[in-house]
Formats: C-alpha cells, structure tokens, sequence
C-alpha cells in the first residue's frame, strides 16, 4: 500500500509503506517538525489513530496547534515536557505524561495506545517521536538504541508508520550511523541560501532536493 | 512480622521474602511492571519494615505521585525513603536526604553502603541505572546485592529487559534468588499482561502464568481471561461451553441460544471464563461488551456443514476487526460425513497459522486441545510449556 503518498505528496515519487520507521533529519528550523506535525493532521483527517510522543512542547501546545482536528479518540500524546517542568500533573485516557528519561514509561504507554487502536479496529496508525536528540541529551546512545530497538519492532509488527525527529548537527557522526540502522529511510531537510529542501533517503532511492515552503500550518513543495 | 512480596497469588507460593534475599521482576519493556515493585515495597512498609527507594530516571516528586496513584500513601510512613539519583543529574538541587548524581559512581556506591545499612528493604530499578551509568554498573549492583545478603537485608530489583548484552541478563539472573516474570501477550498489539514466578530459591515451586491488570487505585490485580466461543446456528457452541466447563448455564429456547452461554473453566492454573454466543445473531454487540476483556476467540463450525462456511468466515471478520486471536474448532467429527480440519481450512481460506482442531462437543473429544491452541497463542511461546526467561 501507499497511503502516504496518495494521500500527503510531499516528497514524489515515495512510497512509505505500513511498518516503516522513518528518520525526519535535519538542521534547526529547517521544517522537520512541521512536516511532521502537517502530516499527523492528514493522516488523523483520514482515518489514521495518531500517537505523539512530545519532548519540546507540552501536550496543550500541540492541542492548540490541532484546533478542530483535534479528537481524543483519534490523538493519544505522550507528554514528556509537563513532568520534568513541574511534576504535577494529571493524566487523561489520551494524555500521559512521563519524564523524559523514563524510558520504560514510554515504551508501556506508546504500546498501550497501540492495543486501544487496535481493540477498536482502528488498523493504521500514525506515530510521531519529537524528538530522539531530546533523548540523546540524557541517555546514550546505546540506551536509545534498545529502547528503539523494541520500539520500530512494535511499529513494524502493528503496520504503522512512524517518524522519528532527530536535529543535525547535535550529535556525532557514530550516532547517526548507529540511528539510522534502525530505520526504513529517512527524510532530509536542509536550508541553503534562505531557501529550504526536502528529499528522501532509503538504501534503494534517493531523491533529488525540493523545494520547499514551511508556515505555521504547512510544509508545501514549491 | 514476615515480609512478603504483596503480590497476589505469589505470596501463596513464596510464602514469605526472606531476609538476605534478592527478588527480581524481569519485565518486559513495553509492559508497565513498575507497579510490582512499588507494590511490593508498600506493602512491607504497612508491615512495618524499613524501606528505601531508589530513583534514576523519574523525579522524587513524580515516584510519589505514582504511589498514590495506586491509593499508596508513602509520605505518611515515617519508614519510607526515596534515594534520589535522579535530580543532580538532571541539574535540580536535591529535596531527599539521601541523593547522589549517579554520573559519579563512587559516590553512589557510598551512599548505597549507608542505605543497605539502614534499611530492612531496598528498591533498585536495575536496568535504569545501567542505562544512565553503562553497563559496568552492574557490578554495582552485584555488590549492593552481596552486601545486602551478608547483613540480612533484602533487595528488591525491576529489571526491564530491553535488549541488553547477554552478560547483563545473565548477571541479574544471578544475583536473583527470585525472579517473577512480568511479560505481556503479544498479538500484533500487546493485549494483555500476565507474571508468574520462574523461580525462588527458598521454595523448589514454580507458577504458571497469572493474567493481570493495573487497578488505580488499588495496583496489581489478577483476572480472569474471557473468551468468546461463535460460530454459525446450530455449530455446537452451546455443547463446547458445556463440554468443557466446570460449571456452565446456557439460556437457550426451543434449543437455540437466545442470550449467552456462560462457561467457567479452571485449567493448567487458568482461571477461563466461556462465553458462547447465539448463532443467528450479530456478535459485535457481545464482543464490545466484553471489550477490553476478551483475549481470544474460538470458532466452532459444524464440520458437516460446509453451506454454513461463508456465514463462519463473516464473523471472523468481526473478531479481527476487534483484533482478537483466534482457533477453529471443526465440530462434529464423530458423524461419518464431518469435512477434515485441512479440509475446513482450504475451505475457508483461512490463513495458515489459524489453528484448526478436530473435535465432538457432545462425546467431548478434543475440546481441551481447543483450549491449548488458544494458550499456546496468547501466552506460551513454541514449545514452551513453563516460564522462561
Ligand atoms: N453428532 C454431534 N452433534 C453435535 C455435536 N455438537 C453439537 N451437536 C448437536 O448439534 C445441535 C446444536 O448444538 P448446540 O450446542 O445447541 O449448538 P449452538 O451452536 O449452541 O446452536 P445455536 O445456539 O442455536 O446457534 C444439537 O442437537 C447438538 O446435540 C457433536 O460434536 N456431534
Ligand atoms: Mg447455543
């Protein structure tokens, strides 16, 4: 199948089939987050369940950024910025908040939103991790990597589609290596020259840059 | 008073959590096993032990509020006291104690000794320091254990067994004299949990695997696996949930079931409740009211029936669309005309891990090889018939 091409043309010619994780890398500003975010909203409009797992806003920011599009039937967030900030406070059916070292909290709350999708016969699931290097920054590298290890397992055995954010230029080239083996292909972003592009890079394709134009609502090829 | 492990079922086994003793819950990463510990801490400190517990990667503040999620209301024990390893690391100034930032190991291990020495009881989260300091803290770890052992203490340790070197896993096996397992049922999603005791070495037991929930408040609860036995009119669920059951009340009228079948079963240390549904209606409803409680399904076809066949396969497509395992039981083999199970199966088109069982309801041939296929999906691995790590 190819959902995200029919339904979200971002990048041509790519297909990202079920169970794929995918590496979202590049530069601060660069659109990353937004096009992750944009692609949430596309897929949660068509039928997807969302997973958001938060590390650099809260979950209430991300509500807020939702506006109608948001469905607690549809959107479950793992807030990991709230705890670490002020420790107080309260979980919903569709909003956990964790520490962000707490890797365990994650993993068992990720995996129970993935069996109430699934009970409930929602079968495609959208996955957003913003972001890895705020993990990085308190674990290393092969902390993050088991921890990945269980969950890109998890997302390829349910057919959902994952991206994990991962910034440039914040980590060693050993990390980097060492990420990306854990993923399907990843998606590019750089700036040059005021402008910014976007490709796809997996073993078998790569694509040439586009152009791109991020607001505060979108990512659109120029 | 003795301590124990205040989990149920466990504790009947065990018996007591002696002293010098390490107990560990291995638990799996995607399954939140906290609370095992927790529990157990909680409840030897209403026994009046003295008990410490160790943070790593969750703040003071947030172990507290985890307690009283769970109606535990730690502040109030005088014998309670968290070690906190987690807020010099992350750059906080320290409210408990006993802190230490457990980037510098030495310091943790001084404070550790003075722990060990004054508490009954110590918590560790094992793979979390392992995960903050490297993997050369399990040494650490192995000492704080020896230690405790020589003074009479006891070590409570959960270890998530994220995909750590083969060394790691061995070594908590080892310093383990207890080990319980917490582990999730794995089907695509994980759609339920389970724990049960590999092994303890004051006792020569073992348990089978117990299915559990978490109860806020309240914490670790056993409970009772609910299956869902469909099929077409007339295939012989009403005669399976008989068969089968221990006890068993079906409201049927005319001979058609007309409300549910219910069946309960006691097997292989599983406590099973049946339910059977009626054949002529739609089980949607049935299958959403049980919800969050079902983990499987069986379906019973009519072996001798292969025009009902189509209506069989349509209600599978209900089970996966709530996304539930499920076994065929091809019913009826004892008439003369009744299609073999590989027969059924070409048949329906069923895919090739679907388990097809010959079975008779009424003679009750093969009825509990039914409900070994579906065990043997939901909790024992290939060729597994006890825990394991
Ligand atoms: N020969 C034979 N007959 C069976 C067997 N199992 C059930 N029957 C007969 O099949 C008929 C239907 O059995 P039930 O158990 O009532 O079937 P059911 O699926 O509950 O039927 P509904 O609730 O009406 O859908 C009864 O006459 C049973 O005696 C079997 O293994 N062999
Ligand atoms: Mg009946």
């Amino acid at each position: 199948m190819n959902m995200v091409e029919q339904k979200y043309q971002l990048i041509p010619g790519v297909e990202l089939r079920k169970g794929s994780n995918v590496m979202i890398y590049g530069p601060t500003f660069s659109g990353k987050a937004m096009f992750a975010k944009s692609t949430f909203r596309k897929l949660i409009n068509s039928n997807y369940g969302g997973i958001y797992v938060l590390t650099r806003e809260t979950a209430e920011q991300l509500i807020e950024w939702l506006g109608n599009d948001y469905n607690p039937n549809k959107v479950k967030i793992i807030d990991c910025v709230t705890k670490s900030m002020t420790g107080e406070a309260k979980d919903t059916a569709s909003i956990k908040r964790v520490t962000v070292m707490d890797l365990t909290g994650i993993s068992a709350k990720i995996s129970k939103f993935f069996e109430e999708f699934w009970r409930s016969g929602v079968k495609d699931v959208i996955l957003v991790f913003d972001s890895l290097s705020t993990l990085l920054m308190y674990l290393n590298i092969q902390t993050v990597f088991r921890f990945l290890h269980i969950l890109t397992g998890r997302v390829k055995m349910t057919g959902a589609i994952a991206f994990y954010i991962v910034e440039e230029g914040m980590h060693d080239e050993k990390t980097i290596v060492t990420l990306k083996q854990l993923f399907n292909g990843m998606i590019e972003f750089k700036e040059e020259n005021g402008k910014k592009y976007v490709r796809f890079v997996s073993s078998l394709v790569k694509t040439e840059w586009f152009e791109i134009v991020v607001d505060e609502n979108s990512v659109v090829i120029a | 008073m003795k301590a124990v492990t205040g989990i149920p079922v466990l504790d009947e086994v065990v018996e007591e959590f002696p002293e010098s003793k390490t107990l560990t819950y291995w638990i799996d990463p995607e399954v939140e096993g906290n609370a095992f510990a927790m529990q157990t801490i909680y409840t030897n400190l209403e026994r009046g032990f003295k008990c410490a517990y160790v943070t790593v990667t969750i703040s003071p503040e947030s172990v507290i509020s985890e307690f009283e999620e769970f109606g535990w209301e730690v502040k109030e024990f005088e014998n309670f006291e968290i070690v906190d390893l987690y807020s010099s690391y992350v750059g906080f100034p320290s409210k408990c104690k006993y802190n230490a930032n457990p980037i510098n190991l030495e310091e943790v291990e001084v404070l550790m000794k003075k722990v060990l020495e004054k508490f009954d009881i110590v918590f560790l989260p094992a793979s979390s320091i392992i995960d903050v300091c490297g993997e050369e803290a399990l040494r650490c770890i192995k000492d704080w254990c020896s230690l405790a052992k020589s003074i009479g203490k006891r070590v409570v340790l959960s270890f998530v067994a994220w995909p750590y070197s083969k060394e790691v896993k061995d070594g908590i096996i080892e310093i383990s004299n207890a080990l319980v397992k917490v582990g999730g049922i794995h089907h695509r999603v994980i759609l339920g949990y389970y724990y049960g005791l590999v092994k303890a070495d004051w006792k020569n037991v073992k348990s089978r695997a117990i299915l559990f929930k978490l109860v806020r408040p309240g914490g670790v609860r056993a409970y009772i696996p609910k299956i869902l036995v469909t099929g077409p009119y007339n295939a012989g669920k009403s005669s399976f949930v008989h068969a089968i059951s221990n006890r068993a009340v079906s409201v049927d009228r005319l001979g058609t079931t007309v409300a549910l079948d219910h069946g309960h079963l006691e097997y292989k240390g599983f406590s099973i409740d049946l339910f059977g549904t009626p054949g002529q209606e739609r089980f949607d409803p049935i299958l959403r009211m049980l919800g969050k409680e079902a983990l499987g399904v069986i379906l019973v076809v009519d072996s001798t029936k292969p025009e009902t066949f189509p209506r069989a396969k349509q209600m599978l497509e209900s089970v996966t669309h709530f996304g539930l395992p499920y076994v065929v039981a091809a019913n009826k083999q004892d008439l003369p005309n009744a299609l073999p199970p590989e027969e059924i199966k070409r048949r329906m088109v069923l895919p090739n891990d679907v388990p097809v069982i010959p079975i008779s309801a009424v003679k009750g041939e093969g009825v509990y090889k039914v409900i070994d296929a579906l065990l043997d999906l939901l909790i024992w691995r290939e060729g597994e018939d006890e825990l394991e790590i």
